[in-house]
């Protein structure tokens, strides 16, 4: 059952009460919050996720709250917590969205290390998964946005879940959080796309979020073995190029941007070494859409 | 205990005492015990337990993942830690100081079995007061640093505490914390440290842990002297894994233990060390043993301590926090300050943490960074 099958009303008490408990790839999470306005904006943008079957362990438990501050006593703040852990300062309760996605995002970075997770935006094509690591200027998270309205399934726009050991990716499909100027880039070029409310303010400038497509949430525990990496770069009126990179440098782009690398070690180094082995690496210059798209489209073709 | 609202803490002591029974726990079982086990840091041990008996595959796959990225988690602390102490021995090299480790990395030092998958970042070691200036220096000038303190921190540090402020090398990110002593000079409990350091046992040229006694002692010292007890069951743990390791190492081991504390004058701390370890981890120490011990607690104060101790020491409900815990530990954290530091420096040490926690901004940076 989706959460979309289920009533306003439903919808409300479980995030009110025992907690709103949905499967996001390899993950389950609980939420809960009584905060009408993230209740609206959950109920349009969960829409697809299932719900976790009784029997089912979940890993994440979160809520937001709102909370007063003897500091700010006129302004209405909210508060992430985990566990009961609140790992930011209060935050405006227009940012309650954006919060609790980052903060799940954070849950997952600081708790996981069975799975290598890579900086990184993945789909797939063709049966192949196709990173994009993240680094600075990448804007990795259009151009993935890009990719899955022509048709790429969406894995992440944030991690690479890889399982070490069978160098297995697994897909995590959640919102994916358009900045600043991206949201009217994306507006325009794919007016079918469903977006959030746009938040401005945040750490990270003006945010909206984009809702993942029914097919990628559905299909979310089909893995698949990496076949490309490349790392994107957007630059005002540059000629397209994909480049290929030497492997070298593509171990140390991928393992330096890796959010636990370092935590697991040898592990994670035979990992990427082998990773980087069997991928084409490219490095693409782009300033123009349609032109990066056909590109990563010729190079994924077959 | 029996109260449903502390189900919680039965899963994870029953998880703790006996191992087994995890592998007929359900999933929302499971899911609760995740989330105890998590606040009270123990995923680690838990991890580690389960795979020297065969059994993380016989638990749900969801858990089985949690444990072992904590195990793996751990494991990068250890590693992270023992390097630290590799290089704080070769940045102390010429100096010829010997240094007694303490704490987590010592329990790594003497292969203690809870060791392996314990979580502990910070490398604790032990000097003598007339090196301390020394070291710092050393430290110092190879590129360690000091977190920026408040003039009011840097004060607290170095004239009420047992320790210097800690010290850090940006390129690594571990704690160092260099004591002086094993409690705090204004407290009630007076400590002098020659004994620890005399009795200390050798692991290698200059470096050194404290004896098996006082390692035990020392971690009934930092649960019921120096700390406020909140989650801290996994030092209870450590104190009850310690004695059970070492009893079975030297079979008059428990005796020396009894006469070491009554010599220091450490028998309280010790008193409820065994005493807490027997209630909550079921420890099989002869319960006549602390009756040796001179300054037990009298009837009165065991009561209120047997009422809040497990209150603290097991974790929060992470849905439903009880309001008897949190009043426990509000009291526990009463007492700690009033075990460390006279009234007259009390009060005025709470009021400071209290305007503090209101206005961090306007207290974090007065102080320099060096």
């Amino acid at each position: 059952m989706n959460v979309g099958q289920l009533s306003q009303e439903t919808f409300r008490t479980l995030l009110t009460t025992s907690g709103l408990r949905v499967k996001t790839g390899p993950f389950n999470l609980s939420i809960q919050t009584r905060f009408p306005r993230l209740i609206d904006q959950l109920h349009q943008m969960y829409a697809h996720y299932a719900l976790v079957n009784e029997a089912e362990i979940v890993e994440f438990h979160v809520r937001v709250t709102s909370m007063r501050s003897i500091r700010r006593p006129l302004t209405r703040l909210i508060q992430f917590e985990v566990d009961g852990r609140s790992p930011f300062p209060p935050v405006p309760a227009e940012q309650a969205l954006a919060t609790l996605e980052w903060g799940i995002n954070l849950a997952i970075a600081m708790r996981i290390n069975h799975l290598l997770l890579f900086h990184s935006a993945a789909v797939e094509r063709n049966g192949h998964v196709l990173l994009l690591p993240a680094w600075p200027g990448s804007g990795k998270t259009t151009l993935c946005t890009a990719l899955i309205h022509r048709g790429y399934r969406l894995f992440s726009d944030e991690f690479g879940l890889m399982d070490p050991q069978s160098s297995e990716f697994f897909p995590l499909p959640r919102l994916m959080p358009l900045k600043n100027q991206s949201i009217q880039v994306i507006r325009d070029y794919f007016p079918e796309a469903v977006l959030g409310p746009e938040i401005p303010g945040t750490l990270k400038g003006t945010v909206a979020h984009m809702r993942p497509s029914q097919e990628s949430i559905e299909r979310s525990d089909e893995s698949a073995k990496a076949r490309w990496i490349v790392f994107p770069k957007w630059s005002a009126g540059a000629n397209l190029s994909l480049e290929s990179l030497p492997q070298s440098e593509a171990f140390l782009l991928l393992a330096s941007n890796a959010f636990n690398y370092e935590v697991l070690g040898e592990t994670a180094f035979g990992a990427v070494t082998s990773l980087v082995r069997n991928c084409e690496c490219r490095k693409l210059v782009y300033s123009d859409f349609d032109n990066a798209l056909k590109a990563l489209d010729a190079l994924t073709d077959g | 205990m029996a109260d449903s609202g502390m189900h919680h803490h039965q899963l994870l002591l029953d998880a703790l005492v006996q191992p087994e029974v995890l592998t007929r726990y359900s999933s929302q079982q499971w899911e609760l015990l995740l989330r105890v086990a998590r606040r009270a840091r123990l995923l680690g041990y838990l991890a580690v337990v389960l795979e020297r008996k065969g059994l993380l595959d016989s638990i749900p796959v969801r858990a089985a993942n949690l444990l072992r990225s904590s195990l793996i988690q751990a494991r990068k602390q250890q590693q992270s830690v023992s390097w630290e102490l590799n290089r704080v021995r070769w940045a102390l090299n010429e100096h010829k100081v010997p240094v007694i480790v303490l704490k987590g990395m010592a329990y790594l030092l003497q292969a203690l079995p809870n060791a392996p998958g314990r979580l502990f970042a910070d490398l604790d070691l032990l000097v003598t007061k007339e090196d301390l200036e020394q070291i710092e220096f050393s430290l110092l000038d190879k590129g360690w640093k000091h977190h920026a303190l408040s003039d009011y921190d840097e004060r607290y540090y170095r004239e009420w505490s047992h320790e210097i402020p800690a010290l850090i090398h940006p390129e690594r990110g571990v704690e160092v914390d260099v004591h002086h002593t094993l409690t705090s000079p204004l407290g009630k409990l007076k400590l002098d440290p020659a004994p620890f350091r005399e009795a200390a046992v050798r692991v290698e040229e200059g470096l050194y842990m404290l004896s098996p006694e006082d390692m035990v002692l020392h971690c009934a010292i930092n649960l019921f002297q120096n700390n406020e007890l909140a989650d801290d069951l996994r030092h209870l743990l450590d104190f009850h894994e310690m004695v059970l390791f070492f009893s079975n190492q030297e079979p008059v081991f428990q005796q020396k233990l009894m006469e070491r504390a009554n010599q220091l004058g450490l028998g309280r701390p010790l008193f409820y060390g065994l005493y807490f370890s027997r209630l909550l981890l079921l420890s099989t120490v002869s319960d006549g043993l602390e009756q040796q011990l001179n300054q037990q607690p009298g009837w009165l104060v065991r009561q209120i301590m047997h009422f809040c101790v497990p209150l603290a020491l097991l974790p929060l409900h992470p849905d439903q926090p009880s309001k008897m815990a949190a009043c426990a530990r509000m009291w526990l954290y009463w007492r700690s300050h009033w075990l460390r530091m006279p009234l007259y420096r009390l009060l005025p040490h709470l009021a400071y943490k209290f305007y503090r926690s209101i206005f961090p901004e306007k207290v974090a940076h007065s102080g320099q960074v060096r």
